[in-house]
């Protein structure tokens, strides 16, 4: 593995799959032969459109089973299951087979869509922007992270694990580097199925918190003139960090 | 003329965006930008004026010129015969009757033929825009050239007939764009979905002042003190302009109100005129509707006339995404379509706007929305920020990069 990580932001391609269901009982049969990445379209890829939000926005499968088929208690069936079992395809994908498997073969054919609701399943391919930033260590990290746009984020954080199920590159890099605990943090977070804003707000604000201590004692053997001085970077740097917040 | 010059004059676009959008949405697309090393990107579609596609590619060649990719746009040539037999083909691919002859279709390939020697086709990077010059591709195709088709029109009832003479010219390139997956064709070639957009910095949407406004109404001598029910698109049957009459004369037996027919022709539309003497004749005997036949410059016009209406209407037959609606709603006026095409897109149902499916409809989600000045804010504001998050020249621009990136990325793989 390079010392240096590379920061990717990624930007998300959307394509048809050619499935198109109407009732419970087929979406069954398309839930088992989609491909992975239409599970990923569909629950997570969404994510990134609004990331500024405080809320997750629904699967488009349980939306689409509560909205148009109108059988409110598999819809939340399947939404439960995909805050549950989203973090890959494969569980995600046997979660919500198990969900429909329970619902008996003839209530799957009983509503359908009226003519033009059916669900059409798409996918997404990705495609990685280079941030032009490598990282070379945990701090160089976090200040990156601090600056990076919300993709560099969903990239790293959201659909690498996704890919990767239990090998997330961050991780593993953060891993080689001695950064277990930060590691441990990203994991959990990473983990939490919470939206990207509060996932960025929760890691950015412990790791300041984790350097606190850190800093207050190498200032104390600093003059005071030196002390001044980062009083004011600490000034100019919370302004910048407020004024980005206010800014659309 | 086949070749539109677009020239980097006057404030940047790009830090214009950046002042709406944020510094994210601008480095993500100049990291594609300069992942494309260079490549040089020609844009082809068959007309400079008139038209959304046009419209369109006059922002987004400058969009993309700004970010440093060499981007030109190269206009088909065409002749009356021409223009004649594809609008036939046009209408076909939206499902109405016409007849194209064999002739037809010999003289379209020939046609194809004889264009694509004079267009300068020598980029790394072919964005063909619409059916009217596909068939470049079979004439004008390099070694180490990327050549993806980008189709702006509903073909989910397409005629077999029609799609017949594209199917081979749509295979011959290396990837199709759509702007809705309900328009995409069993295709074996790599799909996306990539709906069109709008440029807000433009003079057709950017703010007016209340003189700069009443200047470019003035000359028309529209009501002022009426609400204004508008509809702004090409005189083209597909617009249903007769239809938009027929549900204001049902809504004008119960509210006050004044319509406005608003548009203009494209050089590659013959039928625009035709269209225009039938509407003109069914109003004449109207004091309460104004028809106003546009140049393809009278972009202020458009965007004053918007902005002053109670109501904007979009009222197609067939759409492939109507950028009117767009451009409406980023005016935070109160927009009824059709649910047709790529206006659903647009206009989520009594969210940022209302969908009609026929003339009884239409003139019901109106009349609504002249009665109730409460649920137009609420519409025009959540259609405001609805395109600013899916509608603007950057996210396109970023999905045309994109395709590129991904096509030369599979191609590496």
């Amino acid at each position: 593995m390079s010392d240096r990580f590379e920061l990717s932001g990624v930007v998300h391609l959307v394509r048809p799959v050619g499935e198109r269901v109407s009732e419970l009982e087929s979406l069954r049969t398309a839930l088992s032969r989609v491909p992975d990445r239409a599970l990923f379209f569909h629950t997570r890829a969404r994510w990134l459109h609004r990331p500024e939000s405080d809320e997750l926005p629904p699967d488009d499968v349980s939306a689409w089973v509560g909205g148009v088929i109108q059988d409110r208690e598999v819809a939340e069936r399947l939404s439960y299951a995909a805050d549950l079992a989203g973090e890959s395809a494969a569980a995600l994908r046997v979660a919500w087979l198990a969900v429909l498997d329970t619902v008996p073969e003839r209530a799957r054919n009983t509503h359908a869509a009226p003519p033009g609701g059916e669900f059409v399943f798409l996918a997404c391919e990705s495609v990685r922007v280079p941030s032009g930033r490598a990282v070379a260590d945990a701090t160089e990290l976090m200040r990156s992270l601090d600056e990076a746009d919300p993709s560099v984020w969903f990239w790293h954080l959201i659909e690498e694990p996704w890919e990767h199920p239990g090998h997330a590159p961050l991780l593993r890099w953060l891993e080689s580097r001695g950064e277990t605990g930060l590691a441990e943090r990203f994991e959990s977070v990473m983990r939490s199925g919470r939206p990207l804003a509060e996932m960025r707000r929760s890691l950015m604000r412990r790791w300041r918190w984790s350097g606190l201590g850190g800093r207050v004692a190498a200032a104390a053997g600093q003059s005071a003139i030196e002390r001044r001085r980062a009083g004011r970077e600490a000034v100019v740097s919370l302004t910048r960090r407020l004024h980005r917040k206010e800014t659309p | 003329m086949t070749h539109v010059a677009i020239g980097l004059g006057g404030p940047s676009l790009l830090d214009e965006y950046r002042s709406l959008l944020g510094d994210g949405p601008i480095r993500t697309l100049e990291g594609l930008a300069r992942d494309l090393g260079g490549r040089r990107l020609v844009m082809v579609n068959s007309t400079a004026s008139g038209g959304g596609v046009a419209e369109i590619l006059h922002r987004l060649v400058r969009l993309l010129l700004e970010l440093g990719v060499p981007t030109t746009w190269e206009v088909m040539p065409g002749d009356a015969r021409f223009y004649g037999i594809t609008k036939t083909l046009h209408n076909r691919l939206h499902g109405l009757a016409a007849t194209l002859t064999p002739e037809d279709v010999d003289y379209f390939h020939e046609h194809s033929r004889r264009a694509a020697r004079e267009l300068d086709l020598d980029g790394d990077l072919i964005l063909i825009h619409d059916p009217q010059p596909v068939s470049l591709v079979l004439h004008r195709r390099r070694r180490g050239q990327t050549w993806v088709w980008r189709c702006h029109i509903d073909l989910s009832r397409a005629g077999a007939d029609a799609w017949e003479i594209l199917a081979a010219p749509v295979a011959a390139h290396d990837a199709a764009v759509f702007s809705h997956v309900d328009f995409v064709p069993a295709l074996t070639l790599p799909t996306y979905v990539v709906p069109p957009s709008i440029d807000p910095f433009s003079d057709k949407n950017r703010p007016l002042s209340v003189t700069e406004a009443d200047a470019a109404l003035t000359p028309f001598g529209l009501p002022a003190r009426r609400a204004w029910v508008t509809q702004v698109s090409r005189f083209d049957r597909l617009k249903d302009p007769l239809g938009v009459l027929e549900a204001f004369t049902l809504l004008r037996r119960r509210v006050e109100a004044h319509l406005v027919l608003a548009g203009g022709s494209a050089d590659d539309d013959p039928e625009g005129a035709v269209v225009l003497d039938e509407v003109r004749a069914r109003a004449q005997t109207r004091s309460d509707v104004s028809i106003l036949s546009l140049p393809p410059d009278a972009h202020v016009v458009i965007n004053a006339l918007q902005r002053r209406s109670t109501v904007v209407v979009q009222k197609s037959l067939r759409e492939g995404f109507a950028l009117t609606v767009a451009e409406a709603l980023w005016k935070r006026r109160a927009v009824v379509g059709s649910a047709i095409g790529g206006i659903p897109l647009q206009i989520v149902h009594e969210r940022t706007g209302l969908l009609a499916r026929s003339i009884e409809g239409c003139a019901h989600q109106v009349e609504r929305a002249l009665r109730a000045p409460a649920l137009r804010r609420r519409l025009g504001d959540a259609g405001h920020d609805h395109v600013r998050h899916h509608f603007l020249h950057p996210r396109e621009a970023r999905d045309y990069l994109a395709v590129f990136a991904r096509l030369a990325q599979s191609w590496a793989a």
